[in-house]
């Protein structure tokens, strides 16, 4: 096992890749009781289309069903994986995203014998017609849930808008349509390409022995047999640089409306260190054009253009990318127009200075270090850091390196209004008709 | 867990020392007993302090120098326990020894002071700009559970459960209360919460003790409180309905029970509450789960939670609007199994263990530290997690059938999509 030492943070990781190919890192935090690990497959929804394991033709799966495979993990022919972590006290939970599907527990009990279990229902799928035909009413209301969620539906429809052939736009969990078609079979195939060692990290973080816990996960792999690892082929899109839909609109039974307005990334093919930066850098940019200490903000808050709602963010995956501002609003035109001028501003004359990003990276350089506290944060964000060839703990040093230029140059990904797109929830009885406005495409 | 001192009568700072963190957490709550339309009052007070004072008049200028404390999160919030209103003051700061060079704490401490007792006024009062945007911002925090499905369901479920009692009442207050407020009634509220609230101000970190007592007491010169501010018990709930339907434009429906119970916080028989509600719906190996999730296929979520400060037991499913009355009767299934005692040595095991794993973890970071102390601490026992453990342990089957046969079902609430979308 190899150490990697951080000692501005004060922290020590460790390493192993075994001999099945899956990457073990080890982080102990002293003072915590509790211990958190994920075990986490780079695989998510957007991987539809691809040649599975030891074929040699192209398939498309179901859209949802990377989402669907997470949920059936959990059952066995035994019963439910959730009554054996109850057991020892372990809270065990799974999420998947556009690129990730992650298997976690945390526990301050038990931390071992519970690694074994997440190690082993991971490891041991069992899908069966009747079991996946259980799960479609469940994922069915999981679905019906979050159409009725219009923070959900805003930032699904702007992504709808932005992409026209990459698989990001399709929604993590399908609908109820797609998830109608998955069977055991699919499932198996897609459990099969994804889910080997080779393609999958365990990040295992707070109280815990080093030494002892690579010797749990060692002893437990050695008893497994696997398929010699296989380099995942995925089948890729070309995706124009420009939106698919530049405006479009969903009316729902709210009281307020809601905008965003997506900025679509041209560049999404870095990786390591050159992706560390650029996305600190973008983040970067982000703070002082529409952070809470910019002038634009403050404008949008006293004209009342914007709430407590109001956010911003920006997501860089290898493939796409997207940045996103949006707030509650009463008044969706007007708050699109000021975002819009500001990202104008900018295009024409970069109108800030070194006194602005000297502030906004005092406040990220605060921001990781209290994300540091979090030991959920550090597992996640570090496999997700990872599988793009980043490290995590990077990111402070990173940060302090970044210079006015590299923030202007990296903005420019974001920058023209061919990347530009808005959509809008508007209240059911409105009298603000607005010109752009057209039935949201999801029933 | 804490060093506690009282400072004034009333006032009193929690000191913990600790390496874990690489940040100071600081926490200042201030209480008096709730009262709906001063709650409106106080939620608009904690936003007008949070944008503006003397020293930094304006939004962009507060934040600007939070951002150069290396984005020091400082914030004001308002909540309720049990027959109090409290309003909150949280500040997490990066601890200096992970920074080059700086002295960042004791600014802290100086911008604590600086929000709360250097107030940016104006003639006498507050600024009418000011307070009249920050009356908006709470108006519409207050209508956007509207657009919330669950919440929304959950606080009608309350309003008909518990009407005008603390079990319902808002933290953030009502509308008309906000619209009601005028600059003067604003400044004498926080005059009022300066001089009278009950002060607990925690801290949480790698810091010398002593010499943070002593910045703190300098920086929050809160003086003796009177003793005039008594908390009464909480009332009886008196629910308008049994059964109430509601219909929006919409796709799930939102089943929302409501449940009494004569168990509080305080009482003895809480830990067996406590274990009663986890095996019926409080965990994934709990009976809701297990069966209207996970057998019946009826729902993403079915859960329970248990409200230990007023007694109160809810039950929540997203469904289709079909399965309305099944579900129902897969619910009272579950209550009745537990009446009857089908309780297995298992589901007992189980809620034990995730008990004291939930309450371990909570302790791994500061503001749980923090808010579990704050609860606890007023029971009259020391506060530590053997002794919970010890009393979850005791607890038996018969016990949790015990606890199964004193819930009431009050109040059912379904809210619902327009029939024919369906």
């Amino acid at each position: 096992m190899e150490t990697i030492r951080f000692d501005q943070l004060d922290e020590t990781l460790y390493y192993e890749k075994l001999e099945n190919g899956l990457e073990v890192y080890i982080l102990p935090k002293k003072g915590f009781s509790k211990t958190f690990v994920t075990f986490t497959t780079k695989y998510g929804s957007v991987d539809r289309s691809f040649i599975p394991l030891g074929e040699q033709q192209a398939i498309t799966v179901p859209d949802g069903i990377a989402h669907f495979l997470e949920h059936k993990m959990f059952e066995k022919e035994d019963g439910d994986v959730f009554q054996k972590f109850s057991e020892y006290g372990a809270s065990a939970n799974a999420f998947t995203s556009f690129a990730r599907t992650a298997y976690l527990f945390s526990a301050t009990n038990h931390v071992y014998e519970s690694t074994e279990t997440l190690l082993n229902f991971v490891q041991e799928p069992y899908f069966t017609e009747k079991t996946v035909n259980k799960e479609k009413g469940i994922i069915g209301q999981e679905i019906t849930m979050y159409d009725d969620q219009p923070d959900w539906r805003l930032y699904f429809g702007t992504i709808e808008n932005m992409f026209k052939e990459h698989p990001v736009k399709i929604d993590i969990a399908g609908t109820v349509e797609s998830i109608d078609q998955i069977t055991a079979e699919h499932l198996y195939t897609c459990y099969y390409t994804f889910y080997h060692p080779s393609n999958m990290l365990l990040f295992a973080i707070g109280a815990l022995e080093p030494e002892k816990m690579i010797e749990v996960i060692r002893e437990n792999q050695k008893k497994k047999e696997f398929a010699k690892p296989t380099p995942i082929k995925r089948i890729g899109v070309n995706e124009p640089s420009e939106v698919a839909i530049p405006e479009r609109s969903l009316r729902m039974d709210v009281l307020k409306s809601k905008v965003s307005v997506g900025l679509k990334a041209k560049e999404t093919s870095l990786s390591g260190r050159e992706m560390l930066k650029h996305e600190l850098a973008i983040s970067l940019a982000l703070d002082i054009l529409f952070g809470r200490s910019s002038d634009f903000y403050t404008k949008v808050y006293e004209e009342g253009l914007i709430d407590e709602s109001y956010s911003y963010d920006f997501s860089l995956e290898q493939g796409f990318g997207f940045a996103m501002i949006g707030s509650d609003t009463h008044q969706p035109d007007k708050l699109v127009q000021a975002i819009k001028d500001q990202l104008k501003k900018t295009e024409q004359n970069w109108p800030f200075g070194e006194e602005e990003l000297e502030r906004v990276k005092r406040r990220r350089i605060g921001f990781h270090l209290r994300a540091l506290n979090s030991i959920e944060y550090i597992a996640n964000q570090f496999t997700r850091y990872k599988f793009n060839d980043m490290n995590l703990f990077d990111s402070v040093a990173a940060i302090e390196e970044l210079t006015l230029a590299d923030v202007k140059q990296a903005f420019q990904s974001l920058q023209g209004e061919s990347q530009q797109t808005v959509f809008k929830i508007l209240p059911l009885k409105d009298s603000t008709k607005t010109d752009s406005e057209s039935e949201g495409s999801k029933a | 867990m804490f060093n506690t001192l009282e400072v004034a009568k009333d006032v009193h700072i929690h000191t913990r020392v600790t390496d874990q963190f690489k940040t100071v957490n600081f926490s200042l709550k201030l209480r008096r007993p709730l009262k709906v339309e001063e709650a409106a009052e106080r939620t608009v007070l904690t936003n007008v302090l949070q944008h503006s004072n003397a020293q930094f008049p304006s939004t962009a200028s507060m934040r600007m120098y939070l951002d150069d404390l290396y984005g020091t999160v400082l914030y004001l919030d308002t909540s309720k326990k049990g027959n109090e209103h409290v309003v909150i003051l949280n500040v997490e700061t990066v601890n200096d020894q992970y920074l080059k060079n700086s002295d960042v704490l004791s600014k802290v401490l100086e911008l604590m002071h600086t929000v709360l007792f250097e107030p940016n006024f104006e003639n006498g009062t507050f600024k009418e700009n000011i307070v009249a945007r920050e009356k908006e911002m709470v108006k519409e925090r207050i209508q956007s559970i509207f657009d919330d499905k669950s919440r929304y369901a959950q606080n009608r479920l309350t309003k008909i459960l518990a009407p005008n009692h603390p079990a319902s009442i808002s933290a953030n207050g009502t509308i008309p209360d906000v619209e009601a407020i005028t600059l003067q009634s604003l400044t004498d509220t926080y005059q009022r919460m300066l001089a009278e609230d009950v002060v607990d101000i925690y801290v949480v970190g790698d810091i010398d003790e002593t010499k943070m007592v002593e910045e703190l007491k300098k920086a929050l010169p809160f003086g003796d409180r009177k003793s005039s501010l008594t908390i009464t018990e909480i009332p009886k709930i008196q629910p308008t309905d049994t059964y109430v339907k509601e219909k929006q434009d919409m796709k799930q429906g939102k089943l929302h029970i409501g449940f009494s119970t004569p168990v509080f916080f305080k009482d003895v028989d809480f830990p067996k509450m406590q274990i009663f509600n986890g095996i019926f719906g409080g965990y994934p190996h709990s009976k809701l789960f297990m069966n209207v999730r996970e057998k019946e296929s009826m729902a993403y979520y079915c859960s329970s939670s248990y409200s230990a400060q007023y007694g109160l037991v809810y039950v929540m499913s997203g469904i289709d609007v079909e399965n309305e009355k099944r579900t129902l009767q897969l619910i009272d299934e579950q209550l009745l199994a537990m009446q009857q005692g089908e309780i297995t040595d298992l589901e007992m095991t189980q809620t034990k263990a995730m008990l004291q794993n939930q309450l371990k973890e909570a302790l791994d970071s500061a503001r749980g530290q923090i808010e579990i102390y704050d609860q606890y601490k007023d029971l009259d026992e020391d506060f530590n997690v053997e002794a919970w453990q010890t009393k979850w342990q005791a607890v038996t089957k018969e016990d949790v059938v015990a606890m199964a046969k004193q819930l009431h079902k009050e109040t059912v609430y379904f809210l619902s999509g327009m029939e024919d979308e369906k």
